[in-house]
């Protein structure tokens, strides 16, 4: 008989209870083959059989299902078994008084690892108390989503004040003979910085299909950033990749790969996205557990089999001048300052203080800033920083929005928002508000995964994108769980949503007047939270 | 016939709307049906009124009208316009006959529901926007010599317009931009050019019912506009054509993202050099090379008690001991229940190479 | 919505016609204000074409303070007209005490002064008087330049005339343009300020509908230029826009459009000047009105103009004569001034169109 001491880690320890009902299992086995983490298994129990004390004991041996309880495989909650159940003989909750986290550092002495997004969701969404409730109505007339002509674009390159142009008047035309900074007319919704390595094959192939089609068939400009895990040479050498802003982080990942495919590609990527950090883990590099670095990742990125952390800072960059000389000046002189190049920074204190510095930017090769929330997405990082680092994205890009104003140079280096976007499943919402914020566009990572398929949430579901042992399929590089997900069915998922958010937009423009993408009207929304107003220095009402 | 004239401007004093209109209907309880009315921009005139005598019509002879001449005009009134005219002529004209001798302002016949109305110039942008067909009542008809401004015929749902294009062939769009939006019944006859319409209509050549319908119509209307000259440049039907809703089966459908991942994506994939994917999906709880897990048996810890044969849920253990893959979903039943550990569960997991 | 009309005519016009442009046209407004804009001036300013003509409505005190600024800097008095006013009872007016139209030398320290930093003195005279007046709360200063006099005034239009004797075409003031607006109010307060037409160094500007854009624009134009304040009325940015890119940025007339109702990125794509026009579209982002709005403006050199936003909720009709070319929201208007024009030359603005009357009343359309 199996002694139990005290100390050992128990079922009571572990965040998610998987309750089963005997009486409703036919013992198919599929819930067991269906769990990826194996968190649970198949037992024998014993059961006493007959009802009489006076009677000899008669044991029956019963197969039954039961939870695992390990530091390693023990349930996420994901509840897949659930799905496959046949009778819902299996439910899952969570258990408020886990102990594992706790238990696990004692156990280990090390952090805990974890994937998808913050778990402690205690913080409530400014967005959520944002309403949209300058409502055009006899002042002026609302407009119609179907009837009338939206321009749904905006520039991602640097902007020159008007003054700056160097226009020259021949025969009542203004010509230009000054060369100006690129810039791109893109849709204001950018898909995000999701890594190969971080995400499967499938996953990236599927995000990188649905943006051809929406530009290609659809008419809808979405850009996509590659993230830094680098990009596959034949969609470098493909017309395609123009619709792809090729990412560059700490580890440089891929960059040999590209700086090789440069003469053989036959169409100029759509922007360069230098990230410095990110919403999800401020101040931490990249990160890819071994279990995930498969052998084309090894390829990609030039690297062994082994956990990557990429450093929090581009070694060689240690003050802002030299970001600016060093990244901005090289990324936008290696495709011959036809590019534009933009930087990703997570929302910080000091944020303003970026963005005004690069505002200065004497040489006009930053092409845009992009501001990444607290509330974004990330394949792993150590939990500490996942919940207790970061800035929300709300006020941070209103500040940045209003120091470019203060100076008169709003919009002369695009901002894109980003972090958390569409958590409470009002995505067009977060993006037109964000606009009128004072963002040029958003960008938008984990929404995507969720269309995908992923069952994590802010309440610690799951979220255990850094194991490789995803359950639906996304961020994992294992053949088995990839091969539940369906390319086809992800890319139409992803183009139908785009499709869907396209719509809404074009909703709130129309009810606001706005035929353009109403970018710092902060004038169309209100707020019953009198310190959101104050803040953001929009209406209060009650 | 009781007959009299009305000022809209008296020395300096302009009659309000208000009551100008109320005037109109004074005269019109006196017993007066045909007025002459010198407008100074007064809105709705000869709009929603009626003959004391239902056996009479009511007929305004009208100058310098302001807004919604005739909107809302009924069934035996004749309204008619020397000169131009703003804003929404016969708005929701529900029977009057309306004729206009000059050019109309934005949103001419918006929301026509019967009756005629007549323009020997052009009409404005969104004219003929929201024209409506009740069976019970005839068919609206508005004629227009030239041109329309542009967004003409938005959300039309019946009715018949008629845009001539007379003295428009410089004009890229007799209908102008983006004409028809949301057009979901009645037809458009146009003669000229037209460019940039919506969607959800298709341009069709006449038929011989459409023609005959022109050539009847055309003598009223021209004779409407004292501009019967004009009857044979009009009537050269190859210069016609009509517009009618797009019927749903015709509606374009794109083409599908699978199709488009199959014929327009990346060949062999963008991962095509480092992987080699069937672009299989497999099910939860699947069997064969899909599974999580797989037993391996061990012979020399066996002792045949056939626990496992009978416990398998999916009949995958054969009498031999070997693993049917096509049963197998590696639910590791088998390992659990085997007494002498003889059944090992071995991940299967696999990198893609 | 507000009814705006602008005359521009080879012989010298009374404002009287201003009144009777707008007269058939009530019901487009709410009797709450009046006020016109006269550029190219004849009868007794005629003689006085370069100097400054100041156009004020103040008190007693306002004056003084406002006499004093000018004393000060050392402009003296040239000429000075006064409206005759009529206090017949029942008139729906609301009345400054003062009204101030006068004609002014330059300061001796100009006398050979180059015009640009004539035009420096007259802004900065300008705003010292808006800021002392306001900070007073004794008056308003409307226009300080040369050849342009304004009047704006609460009430309904036809007393306001009658108040300052307008009707009658044998006296005061004449011009060769005239701009002019009868309100529609959304404010509960009626302010002066708010009324068109505005005028900037020489561009005058009136508009009727809504600039949907107006608090991005006025977060921008406030750091553009000294001249660009007040931002009574959502319109006035339509003014500094069109001050900014032909005065400032020295852009052609047609560029205003491009600017306040910028092309889509598909369309502009297909233009040969697309290289441009994004340039413009990007870097003047926030200077888009995104209307509705049907704009009328006169610039400097006496071009009259109009411009319609794409979504063309708003109307505005042009009829003319061999003298006399009238803009104005309703056709009406045009009837009642000139109804035996040859109504196959009216012309109906187009969404994205600008049609400019030069000063031979030729007429040029610019499709954007």
């Amino acid at each position: 008989m199996a002694t139990v001491k005290v100390n050992q880690l128990h079922l009571d320890d572990l965040p998610w209870i998987v309750e089963y009902d005997e009486a409703k299992c036919i013992q198919c086995g599929k819930c067991v083959a269906t769990c990826s983490f194996k968190a649970i298994k198949p037992a024998i129990e014993q059961r006493k059989v007959s009802g009489s004390i006076t009677e000899k004991n008669k044991i029956e041996k019963r197969i039954v299902i039961k939870q695992n309880i390990s530091f390693s495989e023990y349930c996420r909650g994901c509840g897949m078994c659930t799905r496959v159940c046949p009778n819902g003989a299996l439910k899952i909750t969570k258990n408020n008084d886990s102990r594992l986290s706790v238990r696990y550092r004692a156990e280990k002495g090390e952090s805990i690892k974890k994937g998808g997004r913050s778990n402690l969701n205690t913080e409530g969404r400014t967005l959520d108390k944002i309403k949209v409730g300058r409502i055009s109505q006899m002042t002026d007339p609302s407009l119609d989503a179907v009837r009338h002509t939206f321009e749904l674009k905006t520039p991602l390159g640097r902007v020159l004040s008007a003054d700056k142009l160097n226009f020259e008047i021949k025969n009542d035309e203004i010509i230009s003979n000054t060369k100006l900074p690129p810039n791109r007319w893109i849709y204001p919704i950018i898909i995000g910085d999701m890594s190969i390595g971080a995400v499967s094959w499938r996953m990236w192939e599927a995000m990188a299909i649905a943006t051809a089609y929406l530009n290609e068939v659809m008419g809808i400009p979405v850009r996509m950033c590659t993230g830094e895990g680098g990009i596959p040479s034949k969609l470098l050498k493909s017309k395609y990749v123009k619709y792809m802003i090729l990412q560059i982080a700490s580890g440089h990942f891929g960059w040999n790969r590209i700086i090789d495919a440069m003469p053989d590609m036959v169409e100029d990527p759509a922007g360069i996205l230098i990230k410095i950090g990110q919403g999800a883990k401020p101040g931490d590099g990249g990160m890819l557990m071994a279990n995930k670095v498969a052998k084309y990742i090894q390829e990609i990125r030039g690297v062994p089999k082994a956990d990557l952390l990429s450093p929090p800072n581009h070694q060689g960059l240690y003050s802002i001048e030299e970001s600016v000389q060093k990244m901005f000046l090289s990324m936008n002189a290696a495709f011959n300052f036809k590019v534009p190049v933009a930087i990703k920074v997570a929302a910080s204190a000091t944020s303003v203080s970026v963005y005004n510095n690069l505002l200065r930017d004497p040489y006009n090769i930053v092409g845009g800033f992009f501001l990444d929330g607290l509330a974004a997405g990330t394949g792993a990082a150590y939990e500490i920083s996942l919940n207790h680092t970061g800035h929300p994205i709300t006020s941070k890009l209103r500040d940045c929005y209003l120091a470019a104003v203060h100076q008169g140079r709003q919009g002369e280096i695009p901002i894109f928002a980003g972090g958390g976007l569409g958590q409470t499943g009002s995505f067009a919402a977060d993006a037109f508000k964000l606009i009128c914020l004072g963002a040029n566009g958003v960008f938008t990572g984990r929404l995507l995964l969720e269309i995908a398929g992923c069952i994590g949430n802010d309440l610690d579901k799951c979220n255990a994108c850094n194991t490789g042992l995803c359950p639906a399929g996304i961020a994992s590089q294992d053949i088995c769980l990839t091969k539940r997900l369906d390319i086809d069915k992800v890319a139409q998922n992803l183009v139908n949503f785009f499709i869907a958010t396209d719509f809404e937009l074009r909703k709130l423009m129309a009810a606001t007047g706005c035929s353009s993408l109403p970018i710092g009207r902060s004038d169309a929304l209100i707020t019953v939270d009198k310190n959101v107003a104050d803040r953001l220095d929009i209406q209060y009402v009650c | 016939m009781k007959t009299i004239t009305i000022e809209g401007l008296i020395k300096n004093n302009r009659i309000s709307t208000q009551d100008l209109l109320q005037e109109i209907q004074e005269k019109i309880n006196e017993g007066y049906t045909n007025f002459e009315i010198n407008a100074c921009g007064q809105h709705d005139i000869g709009g929603s009124s009626w003959a004391k005598d239902p056996n009479e019509s009511l007929t305004f002879k009208i100058t310098n009208p302001g807004q919604r001449v005739g909107a809302m005009a009924r069934k035996g009134t004749k309204i008619y316009v020397n000169g131009s005219t703003p804003a929404d002529v016969g708005w929701l004209n529900s029977g009057a006959e309306i004729i206009v001798n000059g050019d109309c302002g934005d949103t001419a016949a918006h929301c026509a529901a019967s009756g005629h109305i007549y323009v020997s110039g052009r009409v404005g942008t969104r004219s003929g926007a929201l024209m409506k067909y009740d069976p019970k009542f005839p068919v609206p008809e508005f004629w227009v010599l030239k041109n329309t401004g542009s967004y003409s015929f938005e959300f039309m749902s019946g009715g018949i317009a008629v845009v001539c294009g007379f003295d428009c062939s410089d004009i890229e769009s007799v209908l102008g931009k983006r004409a028809c939006v949301g057009m979901v019944g009645g037809t458009i006859y146009f003669r000229g050019n037209v460019k940039d319409i919506a969607s959800c209509v298709e341009i069709k050549e006449l038929s011989q019912e459409d023609i005959d319908f022109l050539t009847a119509g055309m003598d009223k209307f021209l004779s409407a506009i004292d501009k019967r000259g004009l009857k044979d440049t009009l009537l050269n039907f190859n210069e016609w054509k009509k517009i009618t809703p797009l019927p749903p089966d015709k509606k374009i459908n794109k083409i599908s993202v699978s199709d488009f991942h199959k014929n327009d994506w990346i060949e062999g994939g963008i991962f095509g050099d480092f992987i080699d994917d069937d672009y299989k999906v497999y099910p939860l709880a699947t069997t064969g090379e899909g599974r999580l897990q797989e037993p391996i048996w061990d012979s020399s810890k066996c002792i045949n008690c056939k626990l496992c044969i009978n416990n398998c849920p999916q009949n995958a253990i054969k009498e031999d001991y070997s693993i049917d893959e096509n049963k197998c979903i590696g639910c590791a039943f088998c390992a659990t229940v085997c007494p002498k550990n003889a059944w090992e569960m071995k991940n299967n997991k696999k990198e893609i190479s | 919505m507000c009814r705006i009309g602008a005359i521009k005519s080879k012989r010298y016009i009374h404002p009287s016609m201003a009144l009777k442009l707008m007269r058939s046209q009530q019901e487009g407004h709410d009797d709450s204000g009046f006020a016109f804009v006269m550029q190219d001036l004849g009868g007794i300013f005629e003689t006085y074409k370069d100097l400054p003509c100041l156009s004020m409505a103040a008190t007693v005190q306002g004056t003084r303070l406002a006499e004093d600024i000018l004393h000060d800097i050392g402009f003296s008095r040239v000429l000075q007209w006064s409206p005759e006013v009529n206090h017949q009872k029942g008139l729906k007016i609301s009345p400054m005490p003062n009204y101030i139209f006068e004609v002014l030398q330059y300061p001796k320290s100009h006398k050979y002064a180059t015009k640009e930093e004539k035009e420096e003195l007259l802004i900065d005279t300008c705003l010292k008087i808006r800021k002392t007046l306001e900070e007073n709360n004794s008056g308003y200063i409307y226009s300080f330049w040369p050849d342009i006099l304004t009047l704006k005034e609460i009430g309904s239009p036809k007393d306001i005339g009658t108040y300052f004797n307008l009707w009658n075409d044998k006296e005061g003031p004449y011009a060769k343009i005239i701009t002019a607006q009868c309100r529609q109010n959304t404010n509960y307060d009626i302010v002066r300020y708010a009324a068109h037409p505005f005028v900037l160094e020489g561009y005058t500007v009136l508009a009727n509908g809504e600039n949907t854009f107006y608090e991005k624009n006025k977060l921008y134009q406030q750091g553009l230029y000294k001249g660009y304040v007040g931002f009574e009325s959502d319109s006035q940015c339509f003014l500094y826009t069109l001050h900014y890119v032909n005065k400032i940025l020295k852009w052609p007339l047609k560029y205003f459009m491009h600017v306040i109702n910028p092309l889509s990125y598909d369309s502009i794509n297909q233009r040969k000047d697309k290289d441009i026009l994004l340039r413009i579209k990007a870097s003047l982002e926030h200077l888009e009105t995104n209307g509705p709005n049907a704009v009328l403006a006169v610039t400097p050199d006496g071009k009259l103009l109009c411009v319609c936003d794409p979504k063309k909720l708003r109307p505005v009709a042009i009829g003319r004569n061999e003298d006399t070319v009238i803009m104005t929201s309703e056709v009406a208007g045009i009837n009642d001034i000139l109804p035996h024009r040859d109504i196959r030359k009216d012309i109906y603005p187009k969404e994205r169109e600008m049609v400019v009357i030069n000063n031979d009343l030729t007429v040029e359309r610019w499709q954007q």
